[in-house]
């Protein structure tokens, strides 16, 4: 044992002597940073009842079912409704930046209201506007369809009132967990065959052989750094995260879940680099290997992302356990496997 | 260099790469590529949705709102018993007392994901109704409206002039070169009035009611033009920009990958050496060796946009971005020290082009800041928007110099004394810094030659810090540009005085600082480029870059901004000649002598 660790330890002082971890670390908490700050900006940019409500758009309405839209439209705290008596003069406030928009009602002779909106373009606001004026037209629709109920074979059924919930709010959940838990854990993958390769490739792997070490002994040795410094970096980003406001629901279920991920990719890089004695092979076939994984699990009844996706928020299932078990599982096994194979085959 | 050579060892290269593979090698990659060839069909379609099921619902089998919640796969729904929600079983519950939700974050979402997909099922309950005036009773015609702010002293016209000041038809034609074009599916097809340029708003596109708004007996908005249900109107958000930047640059990485491998096998065990001895010139060599992978670059660029439906517009944008990350590596390769080092490197720069090329995309159809990616020409080009000369050169000509100036720099140092010695990374990055300063007049040169880096980093800058309250913005970036400019003034001069390049004296140092501040404002017109979208508009643009303009004009302000870089180049240049600490210092005066020249130009005639 002592001897794997004493591998584990050089393995991990050449990373550190190699100062340019620190720095992909840092980049990547700077990108994590700046995507978590997007994200946030772009929330309240998209849905900005969920992130406080600052701004409240003011919207200009004219037309014969003027006065009846109104109503609906200022229904809204972030809403603002000014009336006008005619679709121009509207128009000329809307030019002249009194009102964010202008909603020209007109209803036709079969029951249906004809509504033209003019919103400006270019500009942030304009998300805001539109997402404001869908929610009040969708509100608008819902009324005028009980009103003209008696002419429905059909009744819609009724939407819940609103509580001002964040649409986007699952984007951090359902996109950047996995990515951020899956991405660290591709990358020890890949520095564990860059590693290998490396010792073939400058002939010390014959000097590493020549010590009291057996071959799973390396493998472990190897494999020890690697494997631990995936989960450290997922922790930092959930740590980030929670800063952020997204709290994650089982950070340690969701951990246990990248180490399993971890330690198939490392030995998955290992044994590619056992077997195939150039780097730039060794890295494209680990490359595509670990795609094909990632692939083949998508298609499992509950996919690795989104296995992570659901610890992440709190609604995990049976099936999401039953994934982690199996992870681990696999995690352990491929490890086993991969160890003695390697075994036999350099023994051979 | 001559191209025969060049030539030569292109395809020494590429033949190396394919006849160099083993037999067990070969049979690797061949089942992994023909597992990924079978997966792909299969992930297309069963393609999982990767929030399926992430929020619930306690909804009883019989209810009626049980099908909209069966048919929304971010829903799902549990078994509704007593407090659902409360046991937190689940995040909404719905049963005789209305409809019940947890009192967070995720169950005000999860109400959210449940309305719309309740709204969702109606309209398509709705969608089989005889009386379909009724069962859709709104229609909306959206339309995009320009309303920019006219500048002081009658520049409105020049100012917008491309954006078109009048006349054009729908919104999707009237794009121009800021971000105007509108991608909505309900755009009118009115007529149009002219727009009025004389009020203190100007109006470039206004839509004429429409007499046709309402064809009888159909459900509007099913052909995709003319109005449509309040369901159908989307608010920008491309999100696709996303889907573009993983499936034009997750290849490059490859591509980048084995490039990078194949330069830092060279050094290795001095392998290099003998083709640095040949009759090749170091330029046929750096040249030759990176043509295949620059041409396979091509190759998978042209089959994604063929894939995704882009044209030769976007995948001509998109070749600078490919040299760039080329370029990068190559350095990478040249000053890591192992694989191990290279691939974080690998990781940083894919990492840091991604965002650069993707985050700004993400405003394509919202802001004009998004013309720096090349992902936004593509965007556009998809969408079938007119070109625009000026978008197309800000996204692509900044990379494209960039990876011209990464090249340059790694010429420099593919040398044997560089090649195979194992130096720390700052250390090799001076050398390389140093390498090409052989008199003033180089030095010059190259401080111009940095403007692209400094033009993409403030470009980044202000694209990150756009969200950010003005007020706190504009100071930051006013920050950064100084540290940034000083930086790409002042680095190599400490690069090469700290490697012996100049006479150590005063006088040596007066003459490179000299003729890095003239470098530096001559390469700085180069960002006259940004006044051809319009990006001073932007109030933290203007801060960045609204200096650019002032030298139109008035002799006083031309030289100013000339007298500024020399001045603050020349302070630099003296403490490097001293040594680290001085250096520091020196560029600590520079970075605030720069700032509160900023400072002063923002808040005097800003």
């Amino acid at each position: 044992m002592d001897s794997r660790l004493t591998l584990a330890a050089r393995e991990f002082a050449s990373l550190r002597r190699e100062k340019t971890i620190v720095l992909a670390i840092a980049i990547q908490l700077f990108v994590a940073a700046f995507s978590s700050l997007l994200v946030v900006g772009l929330v309240s940019l998209y849905a900005p009842g969920a992130a406080g409500g600052g701004l409240v758009v003011t919207v200009g309405v004219a037309g014969d079912a003027g006065g009846d839209i109104a109503p609906t439209v200022g229904a809204s705290d972030a809403r603002h409704v000014r009336e006008y008596g005619s679709a121009a003069d509207a128009r000329a406030a809307f030019r002249d930046g009194e009102v964010d928009a202008v909603l020209v009602a007109d209803r036709l002779s079969n029951g249906r209201t004809s509504v033209t909106a003019l919103v400006p373009d270019g500009s942030f606001t304009t998300t805001v506007v539109v997402t404001q004026l869908k929610d009040a037209l969708t509100a608008y629709e819902r009324e005028r369809r009980a009103d003209l109920s008696y002419r429905l074979d059909r009744q819609p059924l009724d939407v819940p009132p609103e509580r001002h919930g964040n649409p986007y709010f699952g984007f951090a959940y359902t996109v950047l967990v996995p990515a951020l838990c899956f991405l660290p854990a591709f990358i020890s993958g890949s520095i564990a065959a860059d590693s290998v390769a490396e010792e073939r490739e400058r002939g010390t792997f014959d000097l590493l052989r020549s010590a009291p070490l057996s071959i799973p002994d390396i493998v472990d040795g190897k494999a020890l750094t690697f494997v631990a410094i995936a989960p450290v970096q997922v922790a930092a980003w959930f740590a980030l995260l929670s800063l952020n406001g997204t709290p994650i629901a089982h950070p340690v279920a969701a951990l246990g879940f990248v180490v399993a991920t971890t330690a198939v990719l490392v030995v998955g890089g290992v044994a590619v680099a056992l077997a195939v004695p150039k780097h730039r092979e060794a890295q494209l076939v680990y490359s595509f290997g670990a795609i094909g994984v990632f692939g083949a699990a998508t298609l499992l009844p509950e996919s690795p992302q989104n296995a992570v996706a659901k610890l992440a928020i709190g609604s995990a299932t049976p099936t999401t356990w039953l994934t982690l078990a199996g992870a681990l599982a696999v995690g352990v096994l491929g490890y086993v496997a991969v160890r003695e194979a390697a075994a036999r085959a350099w023994d051979s | 260099m001559t191209p025969r050579r060049t030539l030569r060892v292109a395809r020494w290269e590429a033949t190396r790469g394919v006849s160099g593979v083993d037999r067990r090698t070969a049979v690797l990659l061949a089942v992994a590529l023909l597992v990924l060839a079978a997966l792909a069909p299969l992930l297309v379609a069963f393609a999982p949705t990767p929030g399926a099921g992430v929020y619930r619902v306690a909804v009883a089998d019989g209810d009626p709102y049980r099908a909209p919640v069966d048919a929304t796969p971010q829903l799902r729904a549990v078994d509704p018993g007593a407090n659902a929600v409360a046991s937190g079983r689940a995040d909404v519950a719905i049963g005789a007392g209305g409809v019940r939700i947890a009192d967070t974050e995720k169950g005000r979402a999860a109400l959210a994901t449940f309305r719309d997909a309740v709204t969702a099922y109606n309209d398509r309950l709705m969608a089989s109704e005889g009386d379909q005036a009724a069962a859709f009773p709104v229609v909306v015609n959206l339309t995009y409206v320009e309303r920019s702010a006219v500048r002081v002293g009658g520049t409105a016209g020049s100012g917008d002039g491309s954006s078109g000041a009048s006349g054009t038809t729908t919104g999707a034609t009237s794009a121009g070169t800021t971000s105007a074009g509108t991608t909505s599916a309900t755009t009118t097809s009115g007529t149009t009035t002219s727009a009025t340029t004389t009020s203190a708003t100007s109006e470039t596109a206004t839509s004429a009611t429409s007499e046709t708004a309402a064809p009888d007996g159909e459900r509007p908005g099913s052909g995709g033009d003319g109005p449509a249900t309040p369901s159908d109107i989307t608010p920008p958000f491309p999100l696709r920009s996303l889907l573009y930047a993983f499936v034009f640059l997750l290849p490059l990485n490859v591509v980048i990958q084995a490039y990078g491998s194949s330069v830092i096998d060279e050094r290795i065990d001095r392998r290099g050496e003998p083709l640095l001895v040949s009759p090749a010139s170091r330029g046929d060599i750096v040249v030759g060796k990176a043509l295949p992978y620059f041409l396979g670059a091509v190759a998978v660029t042209a089959v994604v946009a063929a894939a995704v439906g882009a044209g030769v517009r976007s995948v001509v944008a998109l070749l600078p971005l490919a040299g760039l990350f080329l370029g990068v590596t190559f350095l990478g390769a040249l000053f890591a020290r192992s694989y191990k080092e290279l691939t974080f490197v690998t990781v940083t720069v894919s990492v840091g082009l991604m965002a650069y090329a993707f985050v700004p995309a993400v405003f394509t159809e919202v802001h004009p800041i998004a013309a720096i990616s090349p992902l936004s020409v593509v965007v556009r080009d998809i969408r079938g928007d007119p070109f625009s000369l000026g978008a197309f050169l800000l996204a692509t000509a900044p990379v494209a110099l960039a990876a011209a100036v990464c090249y340059g720099l790694g010429l420099g140092v593919y040398r044997e004394e560089d090649l195979f010695t194992q130096k720390r990374l700052p250390a090799k990055a001076l050398d390389a810094l140093a390498a090409p300063l052989s008199s003033a007049w180089r030095v010059g040169l190259w401080t111009a030659a940095f403007v692209p880096f400094v033009l993409i980093a403030e470009l980044f800058a202000v694209a990150a810090l756009f969200v950010v309250p003005e007020a706190f913005a504009i100071p930051v970036v006013l920050a950064l540009v100084a540290l940034v400019e000083e930086a790409a003034k002042s680095l190599h001069v400490y690069a090469g005085f700290a490697n012996a390049r100049f006479p150590d004296t005063d006088r040596v140092a007066l003459a490179v600082g000299v003729a890095a501040g003239v470098g530096f404002f001559v390469g700085e017109k180069l960002l006259l480029l940004t006044r051809l979208v319009d990006l001073p508009n932007v109030a933290v643009g203007g801060a960045a870059f609204g200096g650019v303009e002032l030298g139109v004009g008035s002799l006083a302000l031309l030289v100013a901004p000339l007298a500024l870089h020399v001045a603050a180049a020349t302070t630099s240049a003296l403490g490097a000649r001293r040594g680290r600490r001085w250096y520091a210092l020196a560029f600590c005066c520079a970075v605030g002598l720069h700032l509160a020249y900023d400072y002063a130009v923002v808040s005097v005639l800003g």
